[in-house]
């Protein structure tokens, strides 16, 4: 083959863009990193720091994070997370995904204004409502209940629906009604066809609704007062200064999980942003 | 395995757009039917609403003998194949075919049995395991036919199954779905915007333009008898030639005069006869119309031929086994914009034409097709409407040709010369004037008749084939026009009376030996007066409108004036004198504004009551003009 | 040509966006009567010509339909109107009433009187609210369908049976059934707190005035106070100003800093572009919660980098202290920037995979620079797509409560009433309801702050391209 002649005006161009990127790339990591090396630091103080690495490296945080569980009960809020989460995805995605269907498939009297409304709700601050939902669940009955966050979460989910009926309006209609001339009801043409046409939406639905309790932190505080309730967010919060080393570990630990779906799943989650830009 | 009903079918959509505008047509069994025009037509919404896809805004459609109007898609019978096939991506072919079966709850074995035949018939037995993605457009297009047939459907609908496929692939899937109707003996219902499609596979074509049928028939009579402008230009590759002109009778010719060019015509008058009369007086604007195999450029013919015209050649296309040949009326024309006179040509094998030579041509004058400038209607009707004569009156009668007929007490006319339209069905075979048959011809079950009677050609329509070559010939004169200086000076008499009025329920109590009961009846409301409806009405005013809206509507009721007579109660008018024509009598009255006429068999004046006759009634509803009985 | 004109001055524009917009609510105004009479079309039609039996559904709900032998929805209906009246009997009826009283007995411990709790009143008063609604919409559904029976009936149709309507809940009325939930959820969970922020802001609750004192009906005071005098108006108007800096400010930053970076990984010359993608998805997944503590951790008097500096031979530097108004400014923007850069990057990506190429090549062969494509073709394409998007990102700026409470949280500052100069209106809505009790006070705060957003996104959207192409395509 021949070589080719690089002009040197392209070249440079080249260059600059690398190093363009290689500064955001680092701009990016570095705090994460840091997090990760201070979670091998052994002190556990963050004054024990020799500029951006610790002294000292060790897995004791970690360990101390599952065994020391006297004071600080990192295994029992991540099952709480973990619960909470799951449920609240489960149940979210299930109204998130309804609600878009209907969205997006039929054409009833109401439909215009409750898009509006949903629009107009979503103006409003959200927690500025807490002192209401604090009322509200002490009422019911669910403070001290994870299923009282579980059912806050899940049913504010279909507020989000915009993405997942982008998606919908995108499946040919004439799908639908060839179903129809089968003999399916709406109902059976949902479960059949559009479920499984829907699956990697309804895979970034899990994965964003599961994402929102995982790291939420406002709420389990205002609603979770017993520290056996904790979820990870507010535990760690909760830590003393001194645990710094112990803070990141537990960041770590909740973190990576999220981080390798997202990785795994980056293709689903530029799709679905989109998705969701495309006009209402 | 059903025919078809289509009665007055409307779609009107919320902003108020029809979509389809009286729709109506009865579809044999085993019949082969296309929908075919451009875009916007309508074609696709009617294919909808058949497969219960659409709502129907009004009308009566019927499979079978069951009107399904509001049935379910699944409750119809049919199978539908869609232009994007709408297979289900996630669902293996075999899946994708049993889906319907399975709906039905068809038992297991059969499922496979029917879907294993139905690869079999279509060739796709060895992808059944495969998802629709790992297969080709044809073979996507045959799993769309296979998910249709399995089903074993009343009624097959295809919508544009084959738009979505390469120019061969297309013809070779016609020809599989042609095969395919012979051998399910279904009926199919096709959609398609390819003129092509439709000329090669209906056994009757419906083409349609913004919402409205255009022409109705057999592919044959679709080339060889276009209704109008749209359908001649529709059909056919490449498109009819049209020029704007003028045609004046001369004696025994016509000349055809180019509008946009110096070129003219003169054709035997003989070839233009079905012409309607009144377009040859040189003024009218006409259309011209001459399809590209019509016309010939080989030399014999041309020289053989007593009508030809010069062409200059533009361009020429070599396919093989024709040559089109573009070119321009006007001699003098060299840009490369269209114009109202190019003309395409087409000659048979390779010919040899340079651009910019100057050829003479011939026309087959029985293939000339001519429409209305305006309206775009065909002016060389199959049957024509009327006939257009001239005619003087004198001391109340009325001569044309040799003939001279009385005029009877109810037509008064000044003497004088005058232009006659006498229609075609006017002419009834029962009279007293001696004719002698010169053609015959059937058409749409019809016959055509061309009679002579008094020197004069007329045409006249038949029910039956004529036995003997003599007729005695009358005219029905309450249907002729007599026109002056084109003023009418004589109307035919109205055919249809209308009124407008309610559609009402009320309830009556009604006293029988044992108990009193409470009786509901439906009554038509016309003028004010209540005229009770009969089962098929009330059943057609119930199936057209939704709720009561049926008892809130304006409707025009219409009645010939043989489908009312005059009784002791009814709908209260004035009787304002009797129009005699000798074998008929007829009242006109007056209902409020309204004018009627009414059968009468004697002298009546002052106040009156109709009753029309609920069997005769035609209903229209007012608002949206949509035709319901 | 008329584009440009257009965009030369953007006064011009907004005058006529602003026509516009007044034309429209003219119009909504003109049409009013028409449309209103349009819907009461229905209820005209029924009164006027419903029979009997519609009536005595009217009277009775169920009645009419069990007059026509409709046995299962007949008993339905009546059951939720004798379960309708019994709670209403027993219990609505009192809430009804108390949200207008909001209590009348003050609780006393010394003669062991248990009072009113008007909180309580309060938000039952909402719920008996919604009860009535609900029923009302349930009881006209009932006078609806017994008038649709009759409709059946005078046109010599079948009544659907029950079990048919049951069997259209899966069919025809499929949305119904699916979206019940939802809407009971979005109701309980989202409009009643809302109705009831709202309704708060019209009270005196907070402060002094919590349960078991009497909280009463002010009016506009809590608007009055916060608008004119005392002490929340300096701090309102200050932190009014820097939130709607903040919100133009990182709503900007994040967005074109995101397409930037969509823009710098896509081009040609770089290879490997799913690995570069994975640093911004990297911050985009790690918990917002965590980055943000990390970066309090990171500039603080201990963290690496005023350990850098300190190894270098400076001194530390107090990045986040109480007098580092905009160092702690910027370091809230750009942390912002960092936290949501990666969406904005993934966003553009997406819609920058649908820009048409050939767009590209016919720029290039009409020589166009890179520069100009930029701003001609990919700027108006990408603004077009994302600008709901865009004022959404403006909506959760402007409401950005983790920024400052993470990284400067729990400061009160002089000149201040219990906020701090970085904090933004929703971060002392917090301080003071949540924190300090200020109920009344916070909501009427909140409700100032929809009125803004609502505003300045409606009147972005109205200029943005999305909109006005909308208009053309209609």
């Amino acid at each position: 083959m021949k070589k080719r002649k690089i002009r040197p005006q392209k070249l440079f161009g080249v260059a600059i863009t690398y190093l363009a990127i290689l500064a955001v790339c680092f701009v990016f990591l570095f705090p994460i990193l840091w997090l990760v090396l201070a979670s091998f630091s052994k002190t556990g103080s963050i004054y024990s720091f020799r500029g951006f690495f610790p002294t000292e490296y060790s897995f004791d945080s970690f360990v101390k994070l599952f065994s020391d569980t006297e004071m600080y009960n990192y295994p029992r809020w991540f099952l709480n997370t973990l619960f909470i989460s799951l449920m609240s995805s489960l149940f979210g995605t299930t109204l998130t995904i309804l609600t878009a269907y209907c969205m997006s498939r039929f054409r009833f009297k109401s439909r215009k204004a409750l898009m509006k409304t949903t629009l107009v709700l979503g103006m409003f601050p959200s927690f500025m409502t807490m002192t209401a939902v604090y009322i509200l669940m002490t009422q019911f009955n669910l403070i001290n209940q994870q299923w009282g966050l579980i059912l806050i979460y899940s049913a504010g989910a279909p507020m989000g629906y915009l993405t997942q009926k982008g998606f919908f309006d995108t499946i040919s209609v004439s799908i639908d009604e060839a179903a129809r001339i089968d003999g399916a009801s709406n109902f059976k043409i949902f479960v059949r066809i559009t479920l499984p046409l829907a699956a990697p939406m309804i895979v970034y639905t899990l994965l964003s609704s599961f994402v929102w309790p995982w790291s939420d932190f406002i709420l389990p505080k205002l609603l979770l007062k017993n520290k056996d309730l904790y979820t990870v967010a507010v535990g760690l919060m909760a830590l003393d200064n001194t645990e710094f080393s112990r803070f990141a570990a537990g960041s770590v630990f909740i973190a990576v999980p999220i981080v390798i779906f997202y990785f795994a799943l980056s293709k689903f989650l530029i799709n679905g942003l989109s998705a969701g830009a495309v006009k209402q | 395995m059903a025919n078809l009903s289509l009665k007055h079918i409307y779609k009107v959509y919320p902003n108020g757009t029809k979509a389809v505008n009286d729709f109506n047509m009865e579809i044999a069994d085993k019949e082969f039917i296309v929908f075919v025009g451009p875009s916007g037509c309508g074609k696709s919404t009617t294919l909808r609403m058949i497969a219960g896809l659409e709502e129907i805004s009004a009308g009566e459609l019927k499979i079978g003998d069951v009107v399904v109007n509001d049935l379910e898609p699944k409750e119809r019978d049919i199978a539908m194949v869609f232009q994007n096939y709408a297979l289900y991506p996630h669902m293996t072919i075999y899946d994708n075919m049993a889906f319907g079966l399975q709906m039905q709850k068809t038992p297991k074995e059969e499922i496979d049995r029917r879907v294993k035949e139905a690869a079999e018939i279509l060739g796709i037995t060895e992808y059944l395991k495969r998802k629709p993605k790992e297969m080709s457009g044809g073979q996507r297009q045959r799993v769309a036919l296979g998910r249709a047939i399995v089903r074993e459907p009343k009624v097959m609908l295809l919508d544009e199954p084959l738009s979505n496929l390469d120019a061969k692939l297309r013809t070779q899937m016609r020809s599989e779905i042609v095969k395919l109707h012979h051998r399910l003996n279904t009926t199919f219902v096709y959609v398609t915007h390819d003129q092509v499609e439709a000329m090669t596979m209906g056994t009757r074509i419906v083409v349609m333009k913004l919402g409205y049928i255009q022409q109705i028939d057999t592919p044959k009579n679709l080339y060889l008898y276009p209704a109008n402008k749209f359908v001649a230009g529709f059909i056919g590759t490449p498109q009819m030639n049209f020029f704007d002109c003028t045609l004046k009778r001369e004696g025994g010719k016509v000349h055809i005069d180019f509008t946009e060019c110096d070129a003219g015509l003169d054709v035997p008058y003989d070839a233009l006869l079905k012409v309607m009369p009144q377009y040859l007086d040189g003024q009218k604007k006409v259309c011209v119309g001459l399809r590209a195999e019509d016309v010939t450029l080989e030399p014999e013919a041309v020289a053989n031929s007593a009508v030809t015209f010069k062409l200059k050649i533009s361009h020429v296309e070599e396919l093989g086994t024709e040559t089109l040949v573009y070119g321009d009326l006007d001699l003098n024309y060299s840009g490369i914009a269209e114009t109202g006179t190019k003309i395409v040509v087409k000659a048979a094998g390779f010919k040899d034409f340079r651009s910019g030579e100057i050829v003479e041509a011939a026309p087959n004058l029985n293939a000339l097709h001519l429409f209305d400038a305006e309206t775009e209607e065909s002016i060389l009707p199959r049957i024509p409407k009327e006939n257009f004569l001239s005619c003087t009156v004198k001391e109340g009668k009325l001569a044309f040709g040799s003939l001279f007929v009385p005029l009877p007490p109810a037509i008064p006319c000044a003497d004088g010369v005058a232009e006659l339209l006498l229609p075609s069905d006017a002419i009834t075979f029962d009279g007293e004037i001696p004719a002698k048959l010169c053609a015959s011809e059937e058409v749409d079950g019809k016959f055509l008749l061309t009679v002579e009677a008094g020197g004069v050609k007329l045409f006249a329509v038949a029910k039956e084939a004529p036995t003997s070559q003599e007729l005695k010939i009358g005219l029905d004169l309450k249907k002729i026009r007599i026109k002056r200086e084109g003023q009418d000076v004589v109307s035919p008499l109205p055919e249809i009376n209308t009124l407008d009025g309610a559609f009402v329920m009320e309830k009556v109590r009604e006293k029988t030996a044992e108990k009193r009961k409470k009786i509901v009846r439906y009554c038509m409301e016309i003028a004010g007066v209540r005229l009770g409806s009969t089962q098929e009405i009330n059943d057609k005013m119930f199936a057209a409108f939704s709720g009561r809206k049926v008892f809130n509507t304006q409707f025009r009721y219409e009645f010939s004036p043989y489908g009312v007579r005059i009784a002791e109660e009814g709908i209260p008018a004035k009787a304002e004198g009797v129009l005699d024509y000798g074998r008929e009598k007829f009242l006109k009255c007056t209902v409020g504004e309204r004018e009627l006429y009414v059968l009468c068999d004697k002298e009546i004046s002052g106040d009156i009551f109709l009753l029309p006759d609920p069997e005769q009634i035609g209903i229209v509803e007012k608002e949206r003009d949509i035709r319901i009985v | 040509m008329k584009d440009t004109d257009k965009k030369a001055n953007p006064f011009v524009v907004f005058g006529g966006a602003l026509r516009k917009g007044v034309a429209k609510v003219k119009n909504f105004f003109r049409s009013l009567p028409a449309r209103l009479k349009e819907k009461f079309a229905g209820a005209k039609e029924i009164l006027t010509q419903g029979n009997g039996k519609v009536a005595a559904s009217m009277c009775v709900m169920g009645l009419g339909q069990l007059l026509y032998r409709q046995w299962a929805k007949g008993i339905l209906y009546l059951l939720v109107q004798i379960a309708f009246f019994a709670y209403f009997i027993l219990k609505g009826a009192g809430d009804f009433i108390g949200f207008f009283t909001l209590g009348i007995t003050e609780s006393n411990a010394w003669y062991g009187i248990e009072g009113d709790n008007s909180v309580i009143m309060l938000l039952m008063g909402i719920l008996s609210i919604i009860a009535l609604v609900f029923y009302f919409v349930i009881y006209v559904a009932n006078i609806k369908d017994a008038y649709r029976i009759q409709c059946a009936v005078d046109t010599m149709k079948k009544p659907e049976s029950f079990k048919k309507e049951l069997a259209s809940l899966l069919g025809k009325n499929f949305h119904k059934t699916a979206l019940a939930l939802p809407i009971v959820g979005v109701c309980v969970f989202s409009v009643l707190p809302i109705v009831f922020m709202i309704v708060i802001a019209f009270t005196n609750y907070g402060g002094a005035v919590v349960p078991p004192a009497l909280v009463d009906w002010v009016g506009l005071d809590n608007f009055g106070k916060i608008l004119s005098l005392g002490q929340f108006a300096p701090t309102f108007f200050k932190i009014f100003a820097w939130n709607i800096l903040w919100a133009v400010l990182s709503t900007f930053l994040n967005y074109f800093a995101g397409l930037g970076l969509a823009l710098l990984l896509n081009r040609k010359c770089v290879r490997g572009k799913t690995f570069w993608r994975l640093f911004p998805i990297l911050a985009y997944a790690v918990p917002g919660f965590i980055t943000l503590i990390a970066f309090k951790f990171m500039f603080s008097y201990g963290g690496p980098i005023n350990q850098m500096i300190t190894g270098a031979g400076g001194t530390a530097v107090g990045f986040l202290d109480i007098d580092a108004k905009w160092t702690a400014r910027l370091i809230g923007l750009a942390v912002n920037a960092w936290l949501n850069i990666p969406s904005g990057m993934l966003l553009a990506t997406g819609i920058l995979s649908n820009v048409n190429t050939d767009l590209y090549e016919a720029a290039r062969v009409d020589g166009a620079s890179p520069w100009k494509q930029f701003v001609r073709i990919t700027l108006p394409y990408v603004l077009f797509a994302t600008m709901p998007v865009l004022i959404s990102q403006f909506i959760a700026n402007f409401n950005n409560f983790g920024i400052f409470y993470f990284l400067r949280g729990g400061l009160y500052m002089d000149g201040y009433f219990l906020a701090s100069d970085t904090d933004l209106l929703i971060n002392w809505l917090y301080n003071m309801s949540i924190d300090n009790n200020y109920y009344s006070i916070g909501a009427a705060i909140s409700i100032i702050i929809f009125v803004v957003t609502s505003i300045i996104s409606l009147t972005v959207y109205v200029l943005s391209p999305s909109y006005k192409q909308e208009e053309t395509y209609q």
